[in-house]
């Protein structure tokens, strides 16, 4: 059993639930987009488009980060989920200079302070809400062990100076869930599952439709399948520039 | 107090000796280091969102910066030292024998800051210090850049520099003074005898063949750690491990002229660090400068003749964009270095000032190659469509490096008043040197 997914971008709108849905399950750092949305353009008037190309961790089966990784934090599972050891990551951040993806994030300050100041949560009125409870909310599953291996891999904002990265939503595809991107997703664009088994969703569309990965001449085998429009080249400009950083 | 003077005289090479310009060295050189240890402090309690690093990609940054710059600059100077001093003993070039211990501290001391540059480079110091010895992993080229190096190579060039100098600590141990517990230590009941002294020659001799292997291997993965890498834009290449034996040897050696120069003034000894050194030290640097350039020139016809499109942003950034500055800046340092050199060689005049010169331009080019290597590809021409990104080092950053030199003069400076920098002169030198 190897887990992949399919992004299917004929369906794709670029609304980004799935980047807002990552956020939400994984209690990310400001700045942090495990999932991210590129919305580039192409060509010049008239002939122009708008592609979207929403880019999770691409969990390769020859993954170079973690060829990389002097400690052995970085590991692939046997179900084909690259996930970080954040109690063994020393924070070298190598394996963000290995991917050719751009998908890791590291820890730059504690975590407590990378959360979102949305709203007051010393305010009064907000007590009969919170229940008293003080934000940052965990979430429980994020803090256990995960896997055959138990080690610390779910979940983002685990401590200062390591590095995180999507997981696939590891606390949740091990209760037999599926990742909260793709069951935010409102178009049904991403689908994720059994990447060998011909009868699963992943692996009917494998069979069925043309797919092409991200980067294929890296050799890093990518478990991220891509249906429909075509890879962005060198030519394709991102239609607004990230400002969130930390 | 008359006791005192005439103790503290019967040690050569003003071991031990205090005057106001030493101590003035010395206030200066813990200014800095403690100014150093306070911006590593910050960055030890907030992250280092103190530092100007941030992440690749979305974040618009480059995730390694000056840290890794000057662990790459600091490992490559370690390779001259302990070339040098190994070249020395297996060819028996006895001329430079007065420079040999200069270059092995030169190697040990460069050593221990790279070491430290990575370490203040990590977001886990600590862990990292146990982690990177309990989970080595050497299919990560990291494992030559810290492992390697602190295990292997620097515990060997110690083991060098301390078996060098061993008939010295005897020797010393001999007289009465201050220091005489620190050189007993050293000497550890060495009496120089004759077989003493050749098991000593031995040893040092296979030492010195199994470090040069070590160290072009530990330089070779320091080249690894970024040419193996395909998903940066002007990393992956064979060209890389063998660029930076070449450039590790213009710094080192470069270096190497700078400290000779030094203590040859410091400790008053122009009669034995004589003009032959300077002009052997010289003709070195030239013959590594000149493979260094041919790399080089190799590396910029590759990089305009036939540019893949991915490369191409990188390249214009660096050739005429906004790093053109450095590229063009640490070049023309480089031919300088080498049209000075030459032409030393070919009027046959060696002089040390303008020995000295070339040994500081050629270390200001190394930096700047450095910076080059390690930066641009990080915020240029990344594989999918992320914008430019930027990097400029943070006050901490500059704070922590310039702490990393004070550390570095400091220990260089310390150990020269607590050990002579060169062989102590005798009679039984000439017996050794005929044997």
């Amino acid at each position: 059993m190897k887990y992949g997914m399919v992004v299917d971008l004929d369906r794709c709108q670029g609304c980004r639930a799935c980047m807002e849905a990552c956020k939400v399950e994984n209690n990310t750092a400001q700045g942090h987009f495990w999932m991210y949305v590129f919305r580039y353009e192409e060509g010049s008037f008239p002939e122009t488009q708008i592609n979207f190309l929403p880019r999770p961790c691409q969990h390769c089966d020859n993954a170079p980060c973690v060829k990389v990784c002097p400690v052995g934090a970085r590991f692939s599972r046997e179900d084909g989920v690259v996930l970080t050891d954040a109690d063994r990551c020393i924070g070298c951040r190598y394996c963000e200079l290995a991917c050719p993806y751009g998908v890791n994030y590291f820890n730059w300050r504690k975590p407590e302070k990378g959360q979102y100041e949305i709203v007051d949560w010393s305010d009064p009125d907000l007590e009969p809400v919170t229940g008293g409870a003080i934000p940052p909310y965990r979430n429980p599953d994020l803090d256990g062990l995960h896997g055959e291996e138990q080690r610390r891999t779910g979940g983002g904002s685990q401590a200062k100076g390591v590095m995180e990265k999507c997981t696939f939503c590891v606390q949740r595809i091990e209760k037999g869930l599926q990742p909260a991107c793709v069951t935010t997703c409102p178009t049904d664009a991403l689908v994720f599952g059994d990447k060998t088994d011909a009868s699963t969703p992943v692996g009917r569309y494998l069979a069925e439709k043309r797919t092409w990965r991200l980067l294929e001449e890296a050799g890093t085998e990518p478990s991220v399948f891509y249906v429909g429009s075509r890879p962005p080249t060198h030519r394709s400009k991102e239609i607004e520039r990230p400002k969130a950083s930390v | 107090m008359a006791t005192q003077t005439e103790r503290h005289s019967t040690l050569p090479q003003r071991v031990g000796q205090m005057n106001g310009a030493w101590r003035l060295f010395v206030i200066g050189a813990l200014a800095v280091l403690g100014f150093g240890i306070y911006s590593f402090w910050q960055e030890a309690t907030q992250g280092m969102v103190v530092t100007g690093m941030r992440d690749v990609g979305t974040m618009g940054g480059a995730t390694w910066g000056l840290y890794i710059t000057m662990v790459v600059y600091f490992i490559g100077v370690s390779f001259a030292g302990i070339t040098v001093a190994a070249l020395i003993r297996i060819f028996n070039l006895d001329h430079l024998k007065p420079i040999a211990r200069t270059a092995e501290l030169l190697t040990v001391v460069s050593l221990i800051l790279g070491g430290l540059a990575i370490i203040v480079d990590l977001g886990n110091p600590m862990r990292g210090v146990v982690n990177l010895f309990k989970y080595a992993r050497p299919q990560s080229p990291f494992f030559g850049t810290f492992s390697l190096v602190v295990a292997g190579y620097l515990f060997s060039s110690l083991v060098y520099l301390y078996l060098g100098g061993r008939r010295d600590a005897a020797r010393l141990a001999k007289s009465p003074s201050r220091l005489q517990w620190f050189h007993r230590l050293w000497a550890a009941g060495y009496a120089d005898t004759p077989e003493e002294r050749d098991r000593h020659d031995r040893a040092s001799f296979w030492l010195a063949i199994a470090i040069v292997p070590l160290l072009v291997v530990a330089h070779s993965t320091l080249g690894f750690v970024f040419g193996l890498q395909v998903g940066r834009p002007g990393w992956y290449g064979t060209l890389q491990a063998p660029a930076f034996v070449a450039l590790a040897g213009v710094s080192g050696i470069g270096h190497i002229l700078i400290l000779a120069a030094i203590v040859r003034k410091v400790t008053a000894t122009p009669h034995r660090i004589g003009e032959a050194i300077f002009a052997w030290l010289g003709k070195f640097l030239l013959g590594m400068l000149l493979v260094y350039l041919y790399f080089m020139v190799v590396e910029l016809l590759t990089l305009v003749y036939a540019t893949p499109e991915t490369e191409k942003r990188l390249s214009d950034a660096l050739l005429t964009g906004e790093f053109a500055w450095i590229y063009w800046g640490s070049v023309a340092a480089l031919v300088i270095s080498a049209v000075v050199l030459i032409w030393q060689a070919v009027v046959r005049r060696w002089s040390v000032t303008w020995l000295v010169a070339v040994g500081v331009l050629a270390n200001l080019a190394a930096i700047g190659k450095r910076y080059l290597i390690v930066v641009p590809s990080q915020t240029h021409g990344t594989l999918l469509p992320y914008d430019t990104g930027s990097y400029s080092p943070s006050v901490v950053e500059f704070g922590v490096i310039a702490g990393l030199f004070a550390l570095g003069a400091l220990l260089i400076g310390l150990f020269f008043k607590a050990f002579p920098a060169l062989p102590i002169e005798d009679e039984s030198e000439e017996v050794i040197a005929n044997a």
